[in-house]
This record gives structure tokens, sequence and C-alpha cells, in this order.
């Protein structure tokens, strides 16, 4: 079989519902998720010379990741909300029906509670919870150390207890 | 450890990536330190519920075809090149004569006639792949595929939706296949296109037949009267795959 096939069906093809889920993830609705989607892969095709054996599933979504933050640099530049104290922000697109039906059940409130994170602690959770990455992984898809990789899933975490009624703060006796 | 040092490694702990000895410590500041352990309880609880909630997005049939198209289809084997399709006549060609010799010198033997209609099954296949439109219906929505036959054959396919073991649906497109009426309905399997012909049969049900003509692999079995025929170039292990979820539904 053609060489660039196989690249794509061992190297690209396995990895692209998890390129999906992120994307989806950090651009909140699909035609902008299947564009990020489409480019990555043409873009990880292109590249394929340059694919040294590592990791495929976080070069992918290290691509993807990349493509995504591109994409809202290029086309919500006029429409970017600065970031809240709470590193929360709105949701960009139109509440759809089917979420306002069943926006009283505790996963709609999970989902919503990572969906309105900042892009950097929300692809932390993303990777994390939802794709099962190591920290080394995180940080190889995120182009970041392992210790910030660290903090900002300790501080995604927190947040997310916060706004979902978990533990409050908590109260340390002084050591 | 103080509370402050455990803060951080909590979330370490949690997530497997602390070593044996590293694990240890934490653990037993937990036993000591009920605020810890507290917000240790919380974050396992939301590690838990993220988990539970199945929050992945899966992405939709149509983006799967996009990619598959875009990176594989330009990249087949040269179906469409005038050599192999001489060779592939030339393979017919003798198989045909392979059968006159048969009949001519055996008179005896009985000829079942599939094997004609084995031939014209892989030409009506490899016609449709040169083609520039595989389908008359194009849909992965097997409601659309199937309502459609509805007036143009008298009996009703089946068109299940086999996605998630991998046989994509592309659509489907009417034939005539021995003076029958036949249903084409055509699924794709990564980069290779299977071609399921349905047509009615007066015959009993029948075991699947497995054949191989110039490369391509053909299945054939017949069931509540209607007679089915699925031909490949994907391999024949996938295509058995799929003529059993074929014949379960």
């Amino acid at each position: 079989m053609d060489t660039k096939v196989r690249f794509f069906e061992l190297t690209m093809w396995p990895h692209m519902r998890a390129a999906y889920n992120l994307a989806r993830w950090l651009v909140r609705n699909d035609q902008d998720a299947e564009d990020i989607v489409q480019e990555s892969f043409l873009k990880a095709f292109k590249a394929q010379e340059s694919f040294r054996g590592s990791e495929a599933k976080t070069w992918m979504l290290a691509i993807v990741r990349n493509t995504a933050m591109d994409f809202r640099r290029r086309f919500k530049a006029g429409l970017a909300v600065p970031l809240g104290e709470q590193g929360y922000e709105p949701e960009d697109d139109s509440p759809d029906p089917e979420s306002a039906l069943v926006a009283e059940s505790r996963r709609e409130q999970v989902r919503q509670a990572i969906s309105h994170l900042a892009p950097e602690f929300r692809e932390a959770i993303v990777l994390r919870e939802i794709e099962g990455l190591s920290y080394r992984e995180m940080a190889s898809a995120l182009g970041i150390p392992m210790g910030t990789v660290m903090s900002r899933l300790s501080r995604a975490r927190n947040l997310l207890l916060v706004e979902l009624g978990g533990v409050k703060e908590v109260q340390h006796d002084l050591p | 450890m103080t509370c402050r040092e455990a803060g951080p490694l909590l979330h370490a702990r949690l997530d497997n990536e602390l070593d044996m000895a590293g694990s240890a410590s934490v653990d037993v500041h937990l036993s000591d330190c009920r605020a810890c352990a507290a917000q240790y309880q919380a974050l396992q609880n939301l590690h838990e519920e993220i988990v539970a909630a199945d929050l992945a997005y899966a992405p939709g049939i149509a983006l799967e075809r996009k990619l598959a198209d875009r990176f594989l289809r330009e990249e087949k084997p040269r179906l469409r090149s005038w050599s192999w399709i001489w060779l592939n006549a030339s393979v017919m060609a003798g198989v045909a004569i392979a059968a006159v010799v048969l009949i001519a010198f055996i008179p005896m033997l009985r000829v079942n006639s599939s094997d004609a209609i084995s031939a014209e099954i892989l030409d009506n296949h490899l016609r449709a792949l040169q083609a520039v439109h595989q389908v008359d219906v194009p849909s992965s929505d097997q409601h659309t595929v199937k309502p459609w036959f509805q007036g143009k054959t008298s009996f009703s396919p089946p068109v299940p939706d086999l996605t998630q073991d991998g046989f994509v649906l592309v659509g489907g497109r009417l034939e005539v296949i021995h003076q029958q009426p036949a249903a084409a309905i055509v699924y794709r399997r990564r980069q290779h296109v299977i071609d399921l012909y349905v047509s009615s049969s007066t015959g009993g049900d029948s075991k699947i037949e497995l054949s191989e003509l110039g490369g391509y692999h053909l299945l054939h079995w017949r069931q509540n009267n209607m007679s089915y025929w699925a031909v490949s170039d994907v391999d024949a292990t996938d295509l058995r795959t799929f003529a059993d979820l074929i014949r379960a539904r």
C-alpha cells in the first residue's frame, strides 16, 4: 500500500475522534470543529516527513490545538471577551434548545461548567479527564512544561469545584 | 508534609503521577489532615463525575467521509487505468472460456448460472467505480436510502446502519442484474467501496458462497426470498464480516 495512505491510516485516522473532541471543546460548535479537524489533518498529512515516531496521538492533538488557537485568533479577534478574574468566559454560540431542555440535569451542569472555563483550563480538563492523557502527554500536546500542566489542571479543577458546588475554599489548619 | 506542600500533590496523587514514595507520603498526610482529605475526596468525586458524564463529542459520519475521501480516494490503486481493465477483462474472458469448455466437454455437469451472474455483478461494480456518480441516492442515513427504493423494487432491501462496525453507508442506486431489478446499496470500508446487490429470489435460504475474480471478492447468499451479492476489493475477512452483519439484520 502507498506509504502516504499507510501514514494516514496508522498515524492520523486512529486519533480522529480525539482530534474532533478536542477541537469541539475548544471552539464550541460543530461546524468550526469539523473545519479545524480537516485543516489539522491536512497540516499533519503535509508534515508527515517531519513526524519522527513520537507519540502520534499527542502529535495530532498538538496540531489540532494550535489550529484551534489560530482559528480563535483569526475569527474571534474582534469579539474576544477579556477573561474574568474567575477564569470563566461566556459561551459565544447561542444556546441550543436541546441544551436548554436538559439544563437541569447534572450532566449538563458539568458540561456547561467545563465549557465556560477559559481555554487553557478547559483544554487541560478535556485532555486529562476526558481523553485520559498523562501529564507528560499533556505537556507534549500543549507545548508547555509539566509544572505548568499541573498548575493549570489544579486551577481548573478548583474552579470546577466552586462552580459545581462541591467543596468550597478549604480552610487549612496552620501547619 | 505540610498542607501547603500537599496541595499541588493531591492532583498528582489522584492522576497516578506520583511514584510509590510520593504517593505514600501524600497518603500519610491525608490520614492526618481532615481538610486535605476532604479536598482530595472532592477532587476524586469531580473526576468520577466528569468520567461518568461521558462528555466526549463524537464526529459525524459526514466528517469521517470527507476525510476518507480527501486522503484515501486520490491514492486509490489505479482502478481506472486501461491496462488494468484489459487485464481484468482478460481474466473474465478466461473465466468465460473455462465455462464454455466445461459446458462443451462435460455436458452432464449442470453449470450453475450464478457464475454468469458473478461476472455480471463484478462488471456492474467496476462500471460504478469508474462512474462519477456511484449512487442515485447519496445518503449516509438509512432512513433516506431505504424508502428511496420503495416503488422502484418489488422488495424492500435491508439498509442497516453499520457505522459502528466500520462500514459507512454511502447511498443506493437501482440496477438491473440478470434482467431483474436489483437494489445496489453502497458502503465504504476505509478506502474500499462495497456494493451490496439485492434482488428477489424464489430459491430457499442458502449459506454464504465466496468466489474471487480478478482480485475482487464476491459473496453470495439467499435469505428471506432475496438474493444477495456483496462485491468489493476489500479483503475476504472484512467482506465476510460485512455479509454476516447484513444477514443478522
